[in-house]
């Protein structure tokens, strides 16, 4: 299996809705297999001010969960979404509704922020039965023993499955989303070797990377970055998807 | 049932609370338990605390009677639990004062804290320069302009205070930023939650260092009267004051009430009265009555009490509403005013706007045919001074 260079992460709703297909497309033709989409939130914990702001103006301007997933249905021009989302809107809406949402759109996976595993062990085995896994989240304070257990408890679909809902996400840093102040590239290292030796799966590492040899590093590591925070602010300034994400696509050491 | 914790989780027959924290909480949120757990049975720690408590915080607190405010109410016997002339001014010292000796002993050198009313925040500072211990508090910026004098009293017990100017600028945001800075220092800061809300273990935490009140005040006032009251009678925001004392009455034949904020209306937005608006959701970090909207995005909440001004109820006592052991009313922003009016003019006591909803209550209960009465005080209202000149015209 060849190495996903990058997974990028969009806010939905922002810049708009209406904006949201064509940029799916755009992220297609790019040749990337996997997004995180953004479900804004009121509240959302995990995430620093560019994220915050983005999904603030994304609800201001009607980007209810509902009208989100709707704005998804049909669409075959993109890469497959992990929808990343903070527990409550989910539910809300609850797992019936949530998955007659969810089937015709390009989701293959959840990635919610504020559910350890076994905190919802039966709406989670629903929707996993419906095809929609959660994505394993790994922290920086997550013990390998834990690790274990959260790979275990969300498992490997095996290398026929997507992207998307095979890999965890690696957290390479304390704190929330958001572009930090470069990256400390030997802890990361280290930490990636670590979990190779508990799994096949493939890894995204995210949080504070932005600039593309950061990435660049990454994938050096034989990992997927993740780009959010700095993407999210750049189209917010008016850039292309293409314009911000070419440059980051290739590497530069 | 997230794995590895040894206390329950859970509360009631509809399983509110939990853990539904960010993973890179959930290491930080095992060892709290685990180090809680040690110190819950650890004859040092119960021992510094108890001295703590006795010697800094100036425990036990008296129980007042009130005769003056009870004859012209019409209640036979009223008598009030006096937290606020604990050190600080409110019961939150309890707690901040647990957590910090607590963090101490975890080996961490510097302290998180959220705010509202600014009572946790400066009983989490004075804590801090007690033991020793770095402060950084966070407060929406809403709040720190009504309640400005507790901003000075946290700044000269040399803690930061950190403005949130996110969304309505008070409680949830506080709690959001403080979540969040938690996540980037959690290798060496401990975050002393103010109420009793959060993901576990830190309902739990809280309310079992809060129910020194509610345990004081019962043998307090069978020594002074003998008997039990018909109500024992609380404000609640998060629940710690709530639940600090009526726990400790949980196995009595009484009525528990807590009263919630009424706001200035009754529509989605002008009120934090969870009962009467809140759906079961999710809100920073457990399951529990919250104000939201049908895409569970959080409400707005309202209340001239920074202090109650939030929009779920702790699970604990969301819980034990739901399961017919706390009765829970409301009392309006006009209501509360009067109450604090009453309590000045009959007892010379000056409540805080957050117990002063409590003493709202009291008119309705003598309504209802009660004749004995036990109010937690939860606070003084020193802090409150300017929305009291303002709104009563003194």
């Amino acid at each position: 299996m060849s190495l996903n260079p990058l997974l990028p992460f969009l806010m939905a709703g922002d810049p708009s809705l209406e904006a949201l297909p064509a940029l799916l497309a755009e992220a297609k033709a790019l040749g990337l297999e996997a997004i995180e989409l953004g479900l804004p939130h009121s509240d959302p914990i995990a995430d620093g001010p560019v994220l915050q702001a983005a999904a603030h103006r994304a609800i201001a301007r009607g980007a209810t969960p509902r009208r989100v997933l709707e704005s998804l249905a049909g669409l075959s021009e993109s890469p497959d979404i992990i929808l990343f989302t903070y527990l409550n809107p989910l539910f809300q809406m609850g797992a019936e509704r949530l998955k007659q949402l969810l089937a015709p759109t390009p989701v293959r996976a959840l990635l919610v922020v504020d559910l350890p595993f076994g905190e919802e062990s039966d709406l989670e085995a629903t929707l996993r039965t419906a095809g929609y896994p959660m994505v394993p989240l790994l922290a920086p304070t997550t013990t390998l023993g834990r690790a274990r257990q959260i790979l275990l408890d969300r498992p490997d679909p095996g290398p026929s499955a997507c992207f998307a809902q095979r890999f965890a996400y690696v957290v390479a840093r304390l704190g929330v989303t958001g572009t930090g102040q470069g990256m400390d590239r030997e802890p990361i290292s280290r930490r990636l070797e670590a979990l190779k030796g508990l799994t096949e799966r493939p890894l995204a590492v995210g949080f504070g990377l932005s600039d593309p040899q950061s990435l660049s590093v990454i994938r050096t590591m034989g990992a997927t970055p993740v780009i959010g925070s700095a993407l999210v602010q750049e189209l917010a300034e008016g850039r292309s998807l293409r314009e911000a994400l070419t440059p980051r696509m290739v590497d530069d050491v | 049932m997230t794995e590895g914790f040894a206390l329950p989780t859970r509360f009631g027959a509809q399983s509110l609370g939990g853990c539904y924290a960010p993973e890179t909480l959930m290491q930080p949120l095992l060892d709290l338990e685990a180090a809680f757990r040690a110190a819950s049975v650890d004859p040092a720690f119960l021992a510094e605390l108890r001295a703590e408590l006795r010697h800094f915080v100036g425990r036990p607190t008296p129980l007042t009677p009130a005769p003056r405010l009870a004859a012209k109410l019409g209640l036979k016997v009223l008598f009030l639990k006096r937290e606020d002339l604990t050190h600080t001014g409110a019961h939150k010292i309890n707690n901040a004062l647990a957590q910090a000796i607590l963090a101490r002993r975890m080996g961490k050198t510097e302290i998180i804290a959220e705010t509202g009313a600014g009572q946790h925040g400066v009983a989490t500072a004075a804590a801090c320069a007690r033991l020793g211990l770095a402060c950084t508090v966070y407060m929406g910026v809403t709040d720190m302009a009504r309640q400005a004098p507790n901003v000075a009293r946290m700044r000269l017990f040399g803690a930061k205070v950190m403005p949130v100017e996110a969304g309505q600028g008070t409680l949830k945001e506080a709690v959001n930023e403080a979540l969040r800075a938690w996540a980037g220092q959690c290798d060496r800061a401990h975050y002393i939650l103010g109420s009793a809300l959060g993901p576990h273990p830190f309902p739990t935490l809280v309310r079992s260092f809060q129910t020194v009140i509610g345990e004081e005040a019962r043998a307090q006032v069978m020594d002074q009267s003998g008997s039990l009251p018909e109500v024992v009678l609380a404000c609640a925001g998060g629940g710690s004051n709530g639940l600090g004392l009526l726990v400790p009455f949980l196995g009595d034949g009484l009525r528990r009430v807590a009263v919630e904020a009424g706001g200035y209306g009754t529509a989605l937005g002008e009120h934090a009265a969870r009962l009467d608006g809140g759906h079961m959701g999710v809100l920073h970090g457990c399951k529990t009555l919250l104000l939201q909207d049908e895409h569970g995005h959080t409400a707005e909440t309202a209340s001239i009490s920074a202090g109650l001004d939030y929009p779920a109820l702790g699970p604990e006592l969301a819980a034990l509403v739901l399961d017919g052991q706390v009765e829970v009313r409301r009392a309006s922003d006009e209501e509360a005013l009067t109450g604090a009016r009453m309590l000045c003019e009959n007892e010379g006591i000056l409540p805080a706007l957050e117990s002063s909803h409590a003493l709202a209550l009291l008119p309705a209960l003598v309504a209802e045919g009660v004749a004995t009465v036990l109010l937690g005080l939860s606070g003084r209202g020193d802090k409150d001074l300017s929305t009291y000149q303002a709104r009563l015209g003194i």
